[in-house]
């Protein structure tokens, strides 16, 4: 490599330009969201790479090493050295597994461009750090607390010379040369174990409650001997009033050198728990698939003639739901999941009419056609890629409302990948293994740690800052829609197993043969761990060719083609393992019939109608009922039709109790005719009938003889009767009761109605409390604009209403100062609703991307995201 | 192919002409109610109950999977395999047991169970001072009720507190010219075995000689709880017959009668008569140190008799019914308060070994007159079963059939008095019914019995347990609307074996086109569903024939 001998970057953008091609394509396949719009050069890049928004989303793609590793960086100096880093992640133990798995996660911090500069210049990026470092407002997820530097910053002299002295070293004649004294003093092993030897007795207790943080411990303002013993030496140092802090060099030496209390260098091992045989697990699994494809049809069948309707907000109404899951005979989750499954499938959808229903989509209708194992290839493809969960029916968003099966709001970017990352560890198994599913979970939360405190560490004792905003710190999905205590991945773990075994890609609980094709080829090797891979040696600052951290390809979707073969690999393996359809029933003479495996589809439907399903399941049990015979005979069939086909496909002679039940419907069936008529004609005289009948004119009547002296009409009572009349009849209305009715003018009135209320001129008079707060937020707007301030060095002078406008830097850069001068300044806001509005702010913190204000305008403190800050100008001093 | 499909909704479906169709039965028999027996294929069902029936009898989980699995024909859904193993976890993690320092005491395997358990409100009241973390004093009177409580909790407790023995009273099995029936003394050794529980057994299969057998087990007083008078004269007349016991030891407690003795046959009609409030009665239950208590027909067990048995918990119990079929569904009662099942056996294969007589099943379906079908039409809702059950028509088909088993031992049995005392005047044949005394009953039925009569007309009250063993045909004109358990109750009177071997004949008239066909399918069910696969005929086929 020519770089080899090059001088080593300065920068982020240095160390990308020195990457090679592969290298950089492995940062951008990793890191996506680089890429768009494609930056114009590597500074571009580099800067891009270290704003907040994509640093947040590439930590929350480390795996828990990497992250460690990352955190580990955050607390070491900056820059840090392969040592240090060793030191912290493998502790003064040297323990072997970390210190072997750790240059791998530091290639892969590098590849991810979080982490640059050669081994003895190792820098986090810096973004990467302010998110990962401790801060009283983030604790950090090592529990350490602020270096003796950091948290000394702002002390008189005094008292820093008097811990120095205290501690027993020789004073010095400055602050900076103190605190870097005490630190190296608490940095140095032998030394710090001997000062602390003479700490007096529950002094070391003190420290051992805070040692694996949170960092922070209350005292009293009078602290008690061993406290006092320890504030003396700054082993412990105030931060707030009542408040004291463990240095972050006192913690790591208690620790020995640990940044963590426990390192994971290596992914917890997924284990078969138990192990079926591979034919029972197939079996099973097959079964199940079968019973995926009868149920998907009977949720269509059942909503054939007109599904139920979509609600105005989108989706399923519960009632539907409920009813749903009665038909198929489930439970209500499990009846979103079918639901969804056939939406996602493209197998059902919103008619779109005006009232809007679901129904079958003609894609339906080909689904049928095609064989069995072929249309549940079509299912579990749609179940693997979509994004859409069922498993959050039911739950409710954000904003409280609840979400319905088919609804908005259910899709979950994170579902497929973790559909398949489960997947494929269980397709790591040997086969017919059963993973335990607390492992599996265990497995995923290694591979995307949830970032913030560990779970060991209770929440910080400041609590958890204001949340500016609306969205979370690290606008994380982890928390949308999640209400359980687990994470969402976590859930769409459990859930991915459950569906799994619905629909039978597992079976029993581990991966099918078919389960296992539909995965396509390179799963099972991408789910061994790559611990065959050789860690890459000396970890220099460019990257070999071969990239070990490319997250696992297996969760990245396989492309369309890909799958297509994949799919249909699965559905060649499964198709010889689903029971082959029956063309008999078995006939009882207690009126049931029992189809003893799945029945050819005509022999199905016909059934379905002349008889009710009681049971189903590997065999279906029919029963026949008055009521199931005349909806046979009311479809068209004859009874001998009937006799016909149980005679055909019954097994056993026809039970003479059901051909007597069938006899005895058809006899009385259509014994009465209904139909529907608008008038009709009633004459005593059956000759006048027959001339009506017989003349011409009559025929846009479209008249009906029913019985001698009667004839029904389409037309309605009206054109009868005027037609009747031009055919020089007198005919009579007659009203429903029969008698003749007379017609007569008679005044047209509406329903009740209420009188107008008066409008009145303008708007009420408000009340006195509107009125004060009017007024308030007037004269604030008013300081707002016209406060004089000082023109800004190259701006056109602003007109009044005009927002101030500036750049992004100078934004923060004015800002940044006016936190430390207590200056107000006013600034141009455009608020979550685009308005824009003007406002005087005393900054009070800079961080993050947001600033936390003294708003002068609306008299409280808020907190503002720099970007939606147009600009800022100083206010005139007067 | 195997004989066994296991449907989703927990039923079974047994194909029963299949070769291994015997030896699938036996596994699955411990733990699946047979819930529909006709020809071709049986429906078996997994409730919780049954689940919990088979742990009581010694099965576990694993061996319930294992039968599934190996006689299914199809994969058995692995959900449904899982709810197996949880419901049956349920059963014994609670344990009643005698405690020699604390007396009764509920202990418990899983400690989440009893905290659980004991946070119920109703649980509450009937237990004590919690004496460890996994063991709660039970005031002893309420181990009846604890039991039901937990069962509906869905916790049901193994009662391992044992029994009293109660007044020794030697009893022993007169088997002279006679032996207890296989099937009989398999069930009750499982009684015996199990402690207290229940016997299923078809009608006319000898339930009786069941509960002989238990006394002879017990040796020990007994008191034994029937549904009427003419069943308590029976069992005393069947136990003289075939025990040691004389007619001295045997008392009646009933409306007429107060004999208690050491066996004591008492009505559950006089049990639960109430004046003012309270159950004058129950004493009896306490009137003597009983070592067994037998329920006959626990189907008919009436609400009171339980709330009764829940304080007998340290005596033994045994019922004995034709059917588990309750028309109130208070199934999980019998089941924690007299027990589990102990034996079953269908009814189609106590036929097939002979103990009962086959039976031929018609019904007779006649057409209403014109002028009948416009009353029928035009009656008030509670009165259209009458009209449509007691049609003229009927009158003609009864004759007719009367005539073509002439001869024959007939039984007529309805429901409607006024028919019933039509029908014995146009049959000339005696009408028992409500108000016909005792003895006048018992001196037709010996006529009956001697032959003297051949046709007798007989309203409900002969619904239960009378014996007329030579009965061959039975005509049923009108029912209890649709009791399905009085249609297997009837059939039973036919079903006894017959000195000569005649084939039994069950003729139930019914008007076609009406409430009656409806109430007489429903009737059906249950005996279509045991393999008694009814023919129909039209009257007029019938009327035709007999002229």
């Amino acid at each position: 490599m020519s770089t080899a001998d090059q001088q080593a970057p300065r920068s982020l953008a240095e160390a990308l330009r020195a990457r090679d091609d592969a290298s950089l394509a492995a940062l951008l396949r990793a890191r996506p969201d680089l890429i768009t719009p494609v930056p114009t050069d590597l500074t571009q890049l580099a800067t891009r790479a270290g704003t907040r928004a994509s640093v947040v989303r590439a930590l929350e793609r480390l795996d828990a090493f990497a992250l460690q590793t990352a955190e580990a960086l955050a607390v070491a100096g900056d820059p840090a050295t392969w040592d240090e880093l060793l030191a912290l992640m493998a502790g003064d133990a040297r323990d072997p597994a970390v210190a072997s798995a750790l240059p791998g996660a530091l290639t892969a911090l590098r590849e991810q461009a979080l982490v640059w500069g050669a081994d003895d210049r190792l820098r986090l990026v810096r973004t990467a750090r302010e998110l990962l470092a401790p801060s009283p407002q983030h604790p950090s997820p090592t529990g350490l607390g602020p270096s003796v530097r950091e948290a000394t910053a702002g002390m008189s002299p005094g008292r820093i010379q008097e811990f120095v002295a205290n501690a027993g070293l020789p004073s010095t004649h400055d602050s900076v040369s103190a605190v870097s004294a005490l630190s190296s003093l608490f940095s140095r092993r032998r030394k710090m174990a001997a000062l602390l030897a003479q700490a007096p007795a529950g002094s070391l207790d003190v420290l051992e409650r805070l040692v694996w943080g949170p960092p922070y411990g209350q005292v009293t303002a009078e602290p008690a001997a061993h406290l006092r013993w320890l504030l003396d030496r700054g082993l412990l140092l105030p931060t707030a009033p009542g408040t004291v802090v463990l240095p972050r060099e006192v913690a790591l030496h208690l620790r020995a050198g640990r940044a963590h209390r426990w390192p994971e260098p290596t992914p917890p091992a997924v284990q078969p728990l138990v192990t079926h045989r591979p034919q029972v697990v197939d079996a099973t699994a097959a079964g199940q698939a079968y019973t995926a494809l009868t149920t998907v049809e009977e949720l269509l069948k059942e909503w054939d003639e007109g599904g139920p309707a979509v609600l105005r907000a989108g989706g399923l109404s519960l009632r539907d739901l409920k009813r749903t899951a009665v038909a198929l005979d489930v439970s209500e989750p499990v009846a979103a999941f079918w639901v969804e499954l056939a939406y996602a499938a493209g197998l059902l959808a919103s008619d779109g009419e005006a009232d809007e229903r679901y129904a079958a989509t003609p894609e339906y209708d080909d689904w049928l056609e095609r064989p069995p194992a072929e249309r549940w290839g079509q299912l579990a493809e749609a179940w693997l890629a979509a994004t859409r969960t069922p498993g959050v029916v039911g739950g409710r968003d954000l904003k409280e409302r609840a979400l319905s099966a088919l609804g908005p709001g259910l899709d979950r970017s994170a579902a497929p990948e973790v559909r398949r990352r489960v997947l494929t560890l269980l397709a790591g198994l040997p086969e017919g293994a059963v993973p335990d599913a607390e492992a599996v979970l265990a497995r995923l939360r290694w591979e995307h740690p949830l970032r913030g405190p560990q779970p060991q560490g209770a929440a910080g004792p400041q609590g958890s800052p204001p949340a500016p905003g609306a969205h979370g710190p690290y606008g994380s999905h982890g928390s949308h829609g999640s209400r359980g205590d687990e994470d969402l991945r976590s859930r769409l773990a459990r859930w991915t197993l459950t569906e799994a075994e619905l629909l039978g890609v597992t079976g029993r609980g581990a991966l099918s043969a078919h389960g296992r094709a539909l995965l396509g080829a390179g799963a099972a090797a991408a789910a061994r761990p790559a611990a065959g891979d050789p860690a890459p040696a000396g970890p220099g600052d460019r990257l070999p060719a071969h990239h070990r951290f490319v997250a696992p390809a297996a969760t990245a979707p396989l492309a369309a083609p890909e799958q297509a073969v994949a799919t249909a690999a699965a559905a060649r393996l499964l198709a010889p393992l689903l029971p082959e359809p029956l063309d008999h029933v078995l006939l009882q003479a207690d009126l049931t019939a029992v189809a003893p495996g799945p029945l050819r589809r005509p022999l199905a439907d016909v059934l379905s109608v002349l008889a009710d399903v009681e049971s189903k399941g590997g065999a279906t049990v029919y029963r026949f009922t008055p009521g199931s015979v005349r909806r046979a005979l009311d479809a068209g069939r004859s009874a001998s039709d009937l006799h016909a086909f149980l005679a055909e496909h019954s097994r056993t002679p026809v039970p003479q109790p059901l051909a007597y039940l069938i006899d005895d419907v058809a006899r009385r069936h259509g014994h009465l005719r209904v139909g529907a008529a608008s008038a009709y004609v009633r004459c005593d005289d059956e000759s006048v009938l027959n001339e009506i009948l017989a003349d011409k004119r009559a025929g846009a009547l479209r008249l009906r003889r029913l019985a001698p002296t009667v004839l029904a009409a389409q037309a309605d009572p009206a054109t009868l009767l005027d037609g009747l009349r031009a055919m020089g009849f007198a005919p009579a209305a007659e009203s429903a009761e029969g008698d003749v009715l007379i017609t007569r003018a008679h005044a047209h009135r509406t329903p009740p109605r209420t009188a107008p209320e008066p409008v009145p001129d303008g708007p009420p008079v408000p009340d006195g409390t509107l009125l004060t707060a009017a007024i308030r937020a007037i004269r604030a707007g008013d300081l707002a604009a016209t406060a004089p301030r000082k023109p800004a060095e190259d701006a056109a002078p602003l007109g009044p209403g005009q927002l101030p406008r500036t750049s992004s830097a100078e934004t923060l850069a004015t800002m940044q100062a006016a936190v430390l001068t207590g200056e107000a300044l006013w600034i141009g806001y455009v608020n979550a609703e685009g308005a824009a509005s003007q406002r005087v702010i005393a900054p009070v913190r800079v961080e993050g991307g947001f600033v936390t204000a003294y708003d002068h305008t609306a008299d409280e403190v808020r907190t503002y995201p720099l970007h939606r800050i147009t600009g800022v100008a100083e206010l005139a001093d007067d | 192919m195997s004989c066994l499909i296991v449907q989703s909704d927990k039923t079974l479906l047994l194909e029963v002409d299949h070769e291994q169709a015997d030896a699938c039965r036996r596994a699955i028999a411990p733990f699946a109610e047979l819930e529909r027996a006709p020809e071709h294929i049986h429906t078996y069902r997994l409730t919780p109950l049954g689940l919990w029936n088979a742990r009581a009898a010694g099965h576990d989980a694993e061996q319930v999977v294992d039968a599934l699995v190996q006689y299914s024909r199809y994969p058995v859904p692995h959900a449904l395999l899982v709810d197996i193993a949880e419901t049956m976890d349920r059963y014994g993690r609670l344990t009643l047991s005698k405690d020699p320092a604390h007396g009764l005491v509920l202990t418990t395997t899983d400690r989440p169970v009893l905290e659980e358990i004991l946070r119920s409100k109703r649980v509450a009241p009937l237990v004590g001072a919690r004496i460890d973390p996994d063991t709660v004093v039970v005031h002893p009177s309420e181990r009846g009720q604890i039991k039901q409580t937990l069962l509906k909790l869905g916790w049901p407790a193994e009662d391992l507190a044992g029994y009293v023995d109660g007044e020794a009273h030697a009893i022993e099995l007169d088997e002279d010219g006679w032996a207890l029936r296989p099937y009989q003394k398999q069930a009750v050794e499982n009684f015996w075995h199990g402690g207290s529980g229940v016997v299923v057994l078809p009608c006319g299969a000898g339930k009786t000689l069941v509960g002989a057998g238990a006394m002879a087990q017990a040796k020990s007083t007994t008191l034994i709880l029937v549904t009427n008078t003419v069943s308590a004269r029976q069992w005393k007349h069947e136990l003289v017959k075939r025990t040691s016991l004389t007619e001295e030891e045997i008392g009646e407690y009933s409306g007429t009668r107060k004999e208690i003795r050491p066996v004591t046959i008492a009505t559950y009609q006089v049990l639960t008569t109430r004046r003012k409030g309270v159950y004058p009665h129950l004493e009896l239950f306490d009137s003597r140190d009983w070592g067994l208590i037998l329920y006959d027909e626990v189907h008919l067990l009436p609400a009171p008799v339980f709330k009764f048995t829940a304080d007998l918990q340290a005596r033994r119990r045994l019922g004995l019914t034709a059917t588990l079929v309750r028309e109130d569904g208070r199934e999980s009662d019998v089941f924690s308060l007299i027990g589990p099942k102990r034996f079953d056996a269908p009814w189609k294969e106590i036929e097939a070994q002979g103990y009962i007589a086959p039976a031929d099943c018609v019904e007779v379906r006649v057409n209403l007159t014109d002028s009948e079908r416009l009353a029928y039409a035009t009656a008030e809702a509670e009165e259209k079963y009458r009209f449509c059950a007691t049609t003229a028509t009927k009158r003609k088909v009864t004759e007719a059939i009367v005539r073509r088993f002439a001869g024959q031992q007939i039984l007529v049995i309805g429901q409607y008095i006024d028919q019933l005392d039509e029908l014995g005047e146009h049959l000339n044949a005696p009408v028992i019914k409500g108000e016909t005394s005792n003895a006048q009953r018992e001196k037709l039925f010996d006529a009956f019995r001697e032959g003297e009569i051949s046709v007798l007309v007989v309203s409900k009250v002969a619904n239960f347990s009378i014996d007329l063993p030579e009965a061959t045909v039975a005509i049923q004109v009108s029912g209890t609307f649709g009791s399905r358990q009085e249609e297997a109750q009837r059939l039973g009177r036919v079903l006894r074996p017959k000195a000569d071997g005649h084939q039994a004949h069950f003729y139930s008239v019914v008007a076609r086109d009406t409430l009656d066909q409806d109430f007489a399918a429903h009737r059906q069910r249950f005996l279509a569903e045991q393999g008694y696969a009814y023919r129909i005929m039209d009257a007029d086929e019938l009327l035709t024939e007999g002229a």
